[in-house]
């Protein structure tokens, strides 16, 4: 199983005193947050994609393939990419250029937005969200497959002789993962591929979250991919943490009560008793994130928000120590413990590698 | 045979309330007429939900109280909607519940009999029933029970209220007994009606 964290990279003033980090400082943060996260043991970092203030990473791969030069280990992803407002043909060429520099150590995960106006800036109507990412991904797919495409569709300038550069290394294209918290055709759509589906329950009642993981393990197996329990399920997760657990609500508590997706709305014991969010001790994190496992299976991606709302730098680095030392070891052993043979590890470069190896084996 | 009567009167007790069970009274032993016994009656008070409410626009989902709330609305064979008259409209805390309703299960409504109702201090705001509650529950998708009944301070004391209430729930009743033989609504829900993938592809395929 994969721990890691993922970063929206939000540039939000911090509630406890007034300063807001500048654009630069917030990117080097998210760079400095992705090298602790290899240092501390964890196994993936993954940055949000957005085109509007307050956010700063626009541009993914940039920092993607930067941080890969610096990392030896760390499996670098996206939460998401925007296959609705993105020209696939870009995504495309983007990763598989990042998936060579990283030397395999990457995959992606598709995603529609959630900001309304991106859409027009970017030439595209959003209540053609769903079939864009249809349309759109259909396309990508095939272009990391096949070498020459010809193709027409709704959205996009038809393709006449189309190579897109660089090929996959090795042959073998990217693995994708499909986010998304509401909307079951995206659940569909990563069945039918027999790629991962990822539900961002962070702000989500279990019982929602239960719902959609079901509906994508029913029809992965629908297609023919595998067992239901052999899908490939990520989830989200928020925690902060100190030793003691009323320190972590006190040191919390303003960043929570003024963060910007759930600020100024419920009490933190209301928000933590309904959806993942955990403040206490490490103790406590581990046993909620173990709760998961009883309502979406057994899963093989947990990704942490640890780096929003504000809080610093250095605290956040504080959290990512905890997080290594204390909590993912112990989730490591437990997350192992009674789970079914048959349930995969996430796909990984060299796991598809060897798979793609194995079926020519089996054809030659 | 259910009925459920959505209150947004805040004072206790109210006059939005009296006016949900006098008209609810009425409306569940017609709906369920000739049979003996009447409509299960259920009031939600949106008084005890009211932080709720405001909850699920900040949170984007809405909380245990709200959700059972929300499955009563959906579930009912019929709605009584009461609502004080606030600036000249239904109140905030009104509108609130069928928006974040709408937000959590836009066909919640959708073909169900709806009677609407209104309270005021003066009878000078009953066009409020024709001129806002009607439109937003036509948007809705709701079929509006033709009367509806507004109470005004002097009403109570007045001839005239018990024959509109009468009348109105009557209408309710007959809707609730006539609708339910055509029964029951296809209500579509997405995760078990998935479509199938190559449906949609097959959808986007430029034709020739």
């Amino acid at each position: 199983m994969q721990f890691g964290i993922f970063s929206v990279g939000d540039v939000t003033p911090d509630p406890t005193t007034g300063r807001t980090p500048t654009e630069r400082e917030r990117i080097k943060a998210m760079v400095a947050i992705a090298l602790k996260a290899e240092e501390v043991g964890l196994d993936v970092f993954a940055t949000g994609e957005h085109h509007n203030p307050p956010f700063v990473p626009s541009s993914p791969t940039t920092m993607l393939g930067y941080i890969a030069a610096r990392t030896e280990r760390l499996v670098l992803s996206t939460s998401t990419t925007l296959i609705t407002t993105n020209d696939p043909v870009k995504i495309a060429e983007d990763f598989a250029m990042l998936q060579h520099l990283a030397d395999g150590r990457m995959d992606l995960m598709m995603g529609r937005g959630n900001t309304g106006p991106v859409y027009p800036w970017f030439g595209q109507d959003i209540r053609q969200g769903i079939n864009l990412a249809v349309e759109n991904y259909a396309l990508l797919h095939r272009l990391w497959r096949e070498d020459v495409v010809d193709w027409e569709g709704k959205f996009r300038t038809p393709l006449q002789g189309f190579t897109s550069t660089p090929r996959p290394l090795d042959g073998v294209p990217p693995f994708v993962w499909h986010g998304s918290i509401r909307s079951p055709e995206i659940a569909e759509q990563a069945a039918y591929y027999g790629d991962g589906f990822f539900h961002n329950n962070i702000f989500w009642p279990a019982d929602h979250t239960k719902r959609m993981v079901e509906l994508y393990r029913a029809r992965y197996a629908h297609y023919g991919h595998g067992t239901p329990e052999q899908a490939i399920v990520g989830l989200g997760g928020q925690v902060f943490m100190r030793k003691n657990s009323q320190d972590a609500v006190r040191e919390f508590r303003p960043y929570f009560d003024n963060a910007p997706v759930y600020g100024h709305g419920p009490s933190l014991e209301e928000f933590t008793a309904q959806t993942p969010l955990t403040v206490g001790s490490p103790q406590q994190v581990i046993e909620k994130t173990l709760s998961f496992r009883e309502y979406a299976g057994d899963y093989q991606r947990q990704l942490f928000l640890m780096d929003h709302a504000g809080l610093p730098l250095k605290t956040v680095l504080e959290q990512l120590d905890l997080l290594g030392e204390e909590v993912v070891p112990v989730l490591r052993e437990e997350f192992a413990k009674d789970r079914p043979a048959g349930v995969p590890d996430a796909p990984t470069h060299p796991s598809l590698l060897a798979g793609a190896r194995k079926q020519e084996g089996a054809r030659a | 045979m259910r009925i459920v009567v959505v209150s947004a009167g805040l004072s206790v007790p109210s006059s939005t309330r009296l006016l949900g069970d006098r008209l609810a009274a009425v409306a569940a032993p017609a709906a369920t007429a000739p049979e003996p016994g009447p409509a299960d009656v259920e009031v939600i008070e949106l008084r005890d939900l009211a932080v709720a409410i405001a909850h699920t626009f900040t949170s984007g989902f809405p909380g245990r109280a709200l959700s059972d709330a929300f499955e009563a609305v959906a579930g009912a064979d019929g709605l009584i909607v009461v609502t004080p008259v606030f600036s000249a409209s239904y109140s905030g805390l009104f509108k609130s519940f069928f928006d974040a309703l709408g937000v959590t299960d836009p066909d919640a409504l959708a073909g169900k009999p709806v009677l609407i109702a209104a309270t005021g201090g003066t009878a000078r705001h009953s066009l409020v029933l024709d001129h806002a509650l009607r439109p937003l529950f036509s948007h809705l998708r709701a079929v509006v029970v033709p009367t509806g009944v507004y109470a005004a301070s002097e009403d109570w004391g007045a001839e005239g209220l018990d024959g509109r209430i009468e009348r109105a729930a009557g209408e309710l009743a007959a809707l609730m007994a006539g609708l339910s033989t055509a029964r029951p609504l296809p209500r579509r829900d997405s995760f078990e009606d998935v479509t199938p993938f190559e449906e949609r592809l097959a959808a986007l395929r430029p034709a020739g």
